[in-house]
């Protein structure tokens, strides 16, 4: 059982690699990204579309390296893992933030909540001040990010949303994907 | 008595008193269910979970630990050799636990550099503990493998059960290495972080609970050791060989390939029938005793280790274990009851009954019965069982409205967790989570005084023959 | 899955590996009692146990080959408590002697 382990997690390690086969490249945060169901494989997997600059520019591949790393240490230091879940692992208190970036909320509420004009600038106005801006009885506390370590969460979330995981969460975003 | 089994007895303190802890932390953690403006902003959800979760891995490996001091001199016949080391360590190790809980309490969390990662909090569900910490605990399992390899090193003996231990402790010191890194990917991150979390708590843990247990049945009933060692052998064989690539079952949703699906959905839907062959193991016991024993309180502790592993970590395990299921059980309530069921069926119970056990033998008491032990017992058993059956109800609520129909977004979480049913659920856990807590007061009471008047009115009534 | 197939397969799923469960505990107990009447409930248990994988196979929308897994794993669950309680009783013998 050992030997075969260890063959899988070989092959694993490098399918999930960044720039593998189901998990993209860091610099995918420049590109759009949906959510489509493939008939082949019979579940939906991420769709990667046309140029679509975050914070109005393009990172290059060691720039959007190092603002993972970052976004990374963010989501490790303020324990988001134990309020959300990352591809459906642990805790259960907050959504899932898997595919949060799809996420219809954040254009049909904090848009225009926080009269930011994107998707990531409300993004990174919510992470900033979350007690600013509540839309239901569960708040998330202000954890006090800064302004550079709330956009690098923002797109450590864009580039979770381009991994093939397999076809979960199903039918995610439904209203982003038919648009 | 040995100093190591002094020891033992310091470490199963611990382990009750951290058992406390995380009940009460978990209480706390039910009640942000139902009043999610509780301490925001002040004391939130995040911190009393990491406390509930770290408390719970720490109590349980110090009873552990605690259980094999207790059984190593006693199977060599000689004192642990380094028991000064793992003496000192204990008092290390108390004090790291201390004051990692005073860090969580009041700072809580740091900025996104490395000073948080080594002084404050990893964030990283389990390893949330900062690295000096888990550098400690790496200590304190390194003198606990050096105890028992040069004990049995120097005493010029070895059994069955001491070597499935020793091969055991190889891949629980190795595998808790794994909390220290900080991977960028997540995909990688969780894939490693299976790797602790399923293989050491799932994996090593199980081995060590069977040398345990193998202890206690020749204890507790007089089952001869070729029996229990003939036992454990099977039992691990089993347990590893489900339990290996049962790890897939994690490797579903994390960005690994398709093929985990079934190797995972296979062999963890294999992981019953050793529990069951476990089970029916117990039963046999049970019968060939006609339930009769000197030691009820940790025999019916065995029995509902038996039990409870089979329904919480067969049963519900299951339920939600074949990927077209998962997919949508996956990341609820619904984990977190099969969660709470198996740890405690699978851990929490054993531990209770060794500690029985032991207290048996230091306080010498034949008889060793008492009324509270059944209140605690039919306390914490009820509230668990109604904690898990609330947790399931509200998590089959969010696999229907939040996954099946609502499609994971924000919007469907909202929905699914002001249904009725979930809500309905979470005051359930709240109301059973309280009778839990009451158990544990009766259990630490019974703990306390169980078997000393005994032992005294023997002493008298031998002293007056 | 349709939100109802999902709650009835994982509930069959548990009831499925509990009525084999039952019928353990139940067997093991009949013939260390030598009771006809646990006997009979024992086998009652794996007979729900059969038929709930029947329902499986016939009604949920899980995909052929689990369906086949779920099947083969019913037989299984025939022979693990006769199986183990004669090598429960070997052991025993085997020391005794």
């Amino acid at each position: 059982m050992l030997v075969v382990l260890t063959f899988l997690t070989v092959d694993s390690l490098n399918v999930t690699r960044a720039g593998g086969i189901q998990v993209p490249n860091y610099d995918v945060i420049n590109q759009e990204i949906g959510y489509a169901n493939d008939w082949s494989r019979g579940f939906e997997v991420p769709v990667i579309g046309a140029s679509e600059p975050l914070f109005g520019r393009t990172y290059s591949l060691p720039e959007a390296t190092e603002l993972m790393k970052l976004g990374k240490a963010v989501i490790q230091s303020r324990a988001c893992m134990d309020c959300h879940t990352f591809f459906g692992n642990g805790a259960y208190y907050g959504p899932d933030l898997t595919k949060s970036w799809l996420d219809p909320a954040w254009s049909q509420i904090w848009m225009p909540m926080t009269g930011a004009a994107t998707r990531g600038d409300a993004m990174v106005e919510f992470l900033m001040h979350p007690e600013q801006y509540p839309t239901w009885t569960r708040q998330m506390p202000n954890l006090h990010l800064t302004r550079a370590e709330a956009q690098a969460v923002v797109a450590y979330l864009k580039w979770m949303s381009a991994v093939d995981t397999n076809g979960f969460p199903a039918h995610f975003g439904r209203i982003q994907t038919q648009n | 008595m040995y100093r190591s089994q002094r020891l033992a007895l310091r470490y199963f303190a611990a382990a009750i008193t951290l058992f406390g802890v995380m009940t009460a932390a978990g209480l706390l953690s039910a009640l942000y269910y139902v009043d999610s403006s509780l301490l925001y902003n002040v004391f939130d959800f995040q911190m009393a979970k990491i406390l509930h979760i770290n408390t719970l891995v720490i109590w349980l490996l110090m009873g552990f630990i605690g259980a094999v001091y207790w059984f190593l001199p006693r199977e060599l016949g000689r004192e642990v050799v380094g028991i000064w080391l793992a003496e000192v360590l204990f008092w290390i190790f108390c004090a790291a636990v201390a004051v990692v809980a005073v860090v969580f309490i009041f700072v809580q969390y740091g900025s996104s550099d490395q000073f948080s990662m080594w002084f404050i909090n990893q964030g990283r569900k389990y390893v949330e503990a900062p690295r000096w910490a888990a550098v400690g605990i790496v200590a304190v399992v390194l003198t606990f493998v050096y105890n028992v390899t040069a004990t049995a090193w120097r005493a010029r003996r070895m059994t069955g059960i001491l070597w499935v231990l020793i091969l055991d402790l190889v891949p629980l010191s190795v595998l808790y290495l794994d909390a220290f890194p900080q991977i960028t990917n997540m995909s990688h991150d969780l894939y490693w972080w299976w790797w602790l979390v399923h293989m050491w708590v799932e994996g090593t843990w199980e081995v060590l609970i069977g040398c345990l247990m193998a202890w206690s049945l020749m204890e507790l009933m007089g089952t001869s050791r070729r029996i229990v060692e003939a036992w454990l052998y099977i039992e691990v064989m089993m347990v590893l060989g489900t339990g290996i690539l049962g790890l897939g079952h994690h490797y579903f949703w994390i960005g690994t390939p398709q093929y985990w699906l079934g190797i995972g959905g296979f062999f963890s839907a294999l992981e019953p029938l050793p529990l069951l062959g476990m089970v029916v193991h117990a039963v046999y016991d049970a019968g060939t005793h006609h339930m009769k024993t000197t030691n009820r309180p940790a025999f019916y502790w065995v029995l509902a280790e038996a039990f409870g592993n089979f329904i919480g970590a067969g049963v519900w395990g299951f339920m939600m274990t074949l990927p077209q299921i998962n997919l949508y059980s996956h990341g609820t309530q619904w984990t977190v009851s099969h969660g709470h069921f198996a740890f405690w069926g699978a851990y929490g119970c054993g531990v209770i009954a060794i500690i029985y056990l032991v207290l048996q033998q230091t306080r010498k008491a034949q008889n060793f019965d008492s009324r509270a032990w059944k209140w605690s017992f039919a306390l914490l058993n009820l509230g668990l069982v109604g904690m898990v059956g609330g947790l399931l109800v509200a998590g089959i609520t969010q696999a229907i409205y939040e996954r099946a129909q609502g499609g994971s977004t924000l919007q469907a979480f909202v929905v699914a967790s002001e249904n009725q049913w979930f809500q309905s659920g979470m005051y359930a856990r709240v109301i059973f989570g309280l009778l839990f807590a009451i158990g544990y007061l009766v259990l630490v009471y019974d703990l306390l005084v169980i078997g000393k008047r005994a032992a005294v009115a023997q002493r008298t009534q031998e002293a007056s023959a | 899955m349709m939100p109802a197939n999902l709650v009835g397969t994982a509930v069959a799923l548990g009831l499925f590996v509990l009525a084999g469960g039952a019928y353990g505990v139940l067997y093991t107990a009949s013939v260390a009692r030598s009771s006809i009447l646990l006997e009979r409930a024992s086998y009652l248990c794996y007979v729900s146990q059969l038929l709930i994988a029947l329902a499986v196979c016939l009604v949920s929308p899980l995909g052929l080959l689990w369906k086949l897994f779920i099947a083969t794993s019913a037989l299984a669950y025939g022979f693990i408590p006769p199986v183990t309680w004669r090598l429960l009783e070997k052991m025993h013998h085997q020391h005794a002697q």
